[in-house]
């Protein structure tokens, strides 16, 4: 996955909350114009690294069902420092609410132990019949796919838990 | 003329949208930055919406006299000389600095501002009935 | 990848509005085994859209010598999946400007249909941080590739001038 935002899952608490984190390596496309003379990771992009995080979160308590958790909402996204080349930024996110497709979780991103971002965010569970009912039949190739790149997420994770994925 | 009510209830939405908190926690006594959790660039967005709400301008330096906390004159070893102390009361009436005056660390001064202190200092700009 | 997630500017009214359209394709990288079942366009490249369409809004007030970056997101609704073929018309209004802030309220729409709603608060860097972050003459070569003096126009609806200090950078390009 291209926009993969996570390098690896480092806690996990199903129905509660996880722990990942993104190392920008410096190496990334994108920092020659984010910002050609100031180099740091996008603020969407910790956005998104939240999100993605959060995402696997709501994945793992309904077993990978549907493929697309997409973000709702967005709010209170604030940034508070920046994440230069070199630096990890560790983000969690932990479940505030569900409410039938809905998850409502808070999310924070941290820098050598200091908070750089926090929001709140909405999910919603995606039904591929209800989006598109031709796609449905996608729905267990995606599954898988998914919960491969999960997988491959979280392998230190894993085998401390005694959930099976 | 607003009342001091109507100023309240614009502060606190205000302050529910910039922040994301909750209405229970949005009292008087509740101070931004420890409470409500304000951090600086949430002032911005408090500012913002204050400012259409009442529909005034709020220079920063009258909500946050950077000026006097960064200059020499005013403070020595991180903390508000007496001279500092009775600067900020002239420039902040609206503020209640008898905490902030029994140890008046610069650190702690964004700190100590209260959602009370917001409303008064609104209500010194529109005037209440 | 290039970090450009407007396509061209429509519409550029200095320090009032702007409108940008983003054409969305399967061969972006984003697309890339991100929903392998239904590719969309992720919420955060909309939201970065938007905010390079508000931000470079913001910025040109000052001729761009403000640094402007984006500081919060007040609130990011999508209502639906933006997908391939599908073009966004991002539209970026300002609200307020001041010295070391700007408010945005800004839209998203496919088709005409409302798909995003998104206020933004962008903050200007001050001292702390005293070094420029783009190279002037590149800069204004972005600028003019996002067609913004193309269609820009002033306070009175004259076509927007460049800043002489971008001008100046580019004619002293070797």
């Amino acid at each position: 996955m291209r926009f993969g935002m996570l390098d690896r899952i480092t806690e996990l608490v199903p129905g509660e909350r996880i722990t990942a984190e993104r190392k920008l390596t410096g190496r990334e496309d994108y920092l020659a114009d984010h910002f050609p003379l100031f180099p740091v990771m996008p603020g969407v992009l910790m956005l998104e690294a939240m999100y993605q995080a959060a995402a696997w979160l709501v994945r793992v308590g309904d077993d990978f069902e549907h493929s697309i958790v997409r973000l709702k909402e967005a709010r209170n996204v604030k940034y508070s420092d920046f994440v230069d080349p070199g630096h990890v930024l560790i983000v969690k996110a932990e479940i505030k609410k569900r409410d039938g497709l809905l998850t409502s979780l808070e999310a924070r991103g941290f820098v050598h132990g200091a908070s750089a971002v926090s929001c709140r965010l909405v999910l919603e569970t995606v039904q591929m019949d209800q989006l598109a009912p031709d796609r449905t039949m996608l729905e267990p190739w995606a599954r898988k796919q998914m919960r491969d790149k999960f997988l491959a997420l979280s392998t230190e994770v894993l085998s401390r838990m005694p959930v099976s994925v | 003329m607003p009342t001091k009510a109507d100023v309240f209830e614009k502060v606190k939405t205000a302050l529910i949208d910039a922040l994301g908190v909750d209405d229970d926690q949005v009292t008087p006594e509740a101070t931004m930055v420890g409470d409500l959790g304000a951090e600086s660039i949430d002032f911005l967005d408090i500012v913002f919406r204050l400012e259409k709400a009442f529909g005034i301008e709020i220079p920063r330096s009258e909500l946050f006299p950077d000026d006097v906390l960064t200059n020499s004159a005013y403070v020595a070893e991180g903390k508000v000389t007496p001279q500092g102390v009775e600067e900020l009361k002239r420039r902040m009436p609206f503020a209640d600095l008898t905490k902030f005056e029994q140890n008046p660390v610069v650190q702690d001064f964004g700190n100590l501002l209260t959602v009370n202190d917001l409303c008064r200092y609104i209500e010194s700009k529109v005037g209440v009935s | 990848m290039r970090w450009m997630w407007i396509d061209r500017f429509l519409e550029f009214q200095s320090g009032r509005r702007a409108v940008a359209r983003k054409n969305i394709s399967l061969v972006e990288e984003q697309m890339d085994e991100y929903s392998p079942a239904y590719p969309y366009m992720p919420a955060s490249l909309i939201i970065e859209g938007i905010a390079q369409t508000a931000g470079l809004l913001v910025g040109e007030r000052s001729g761009f010598k403000d640094r402007v970056i984006l500081a919060k997101v007040a609130k990011a609704a999508l209502h639906r999946l933006a997908k391939p073929g599908d073009t966004l018309i991002y539209t970026a209004e300002v609200a307020d400007i001041k010295r070391d802030g700007a408010f945005c309220n800004c839209t998203s729409h496919i088709d005409g249909e409302l798909q995003a709603e998104v206020e933004l608060v962008f903050a200007m860097l001050d001292d702390r941080f005293p070094d420029p972050i783009f190279d002037p003459a590149d800069f204004l070569s972005m600028v003019r590739i996002f067609g913004l003096y193309d269609v820009g126009v002033d306070a009175n609806g004259q076509p927007l001038q460049v800043p002489p200090h971008l001008l100046a950078a580019e004619q002293a390009r070797p």
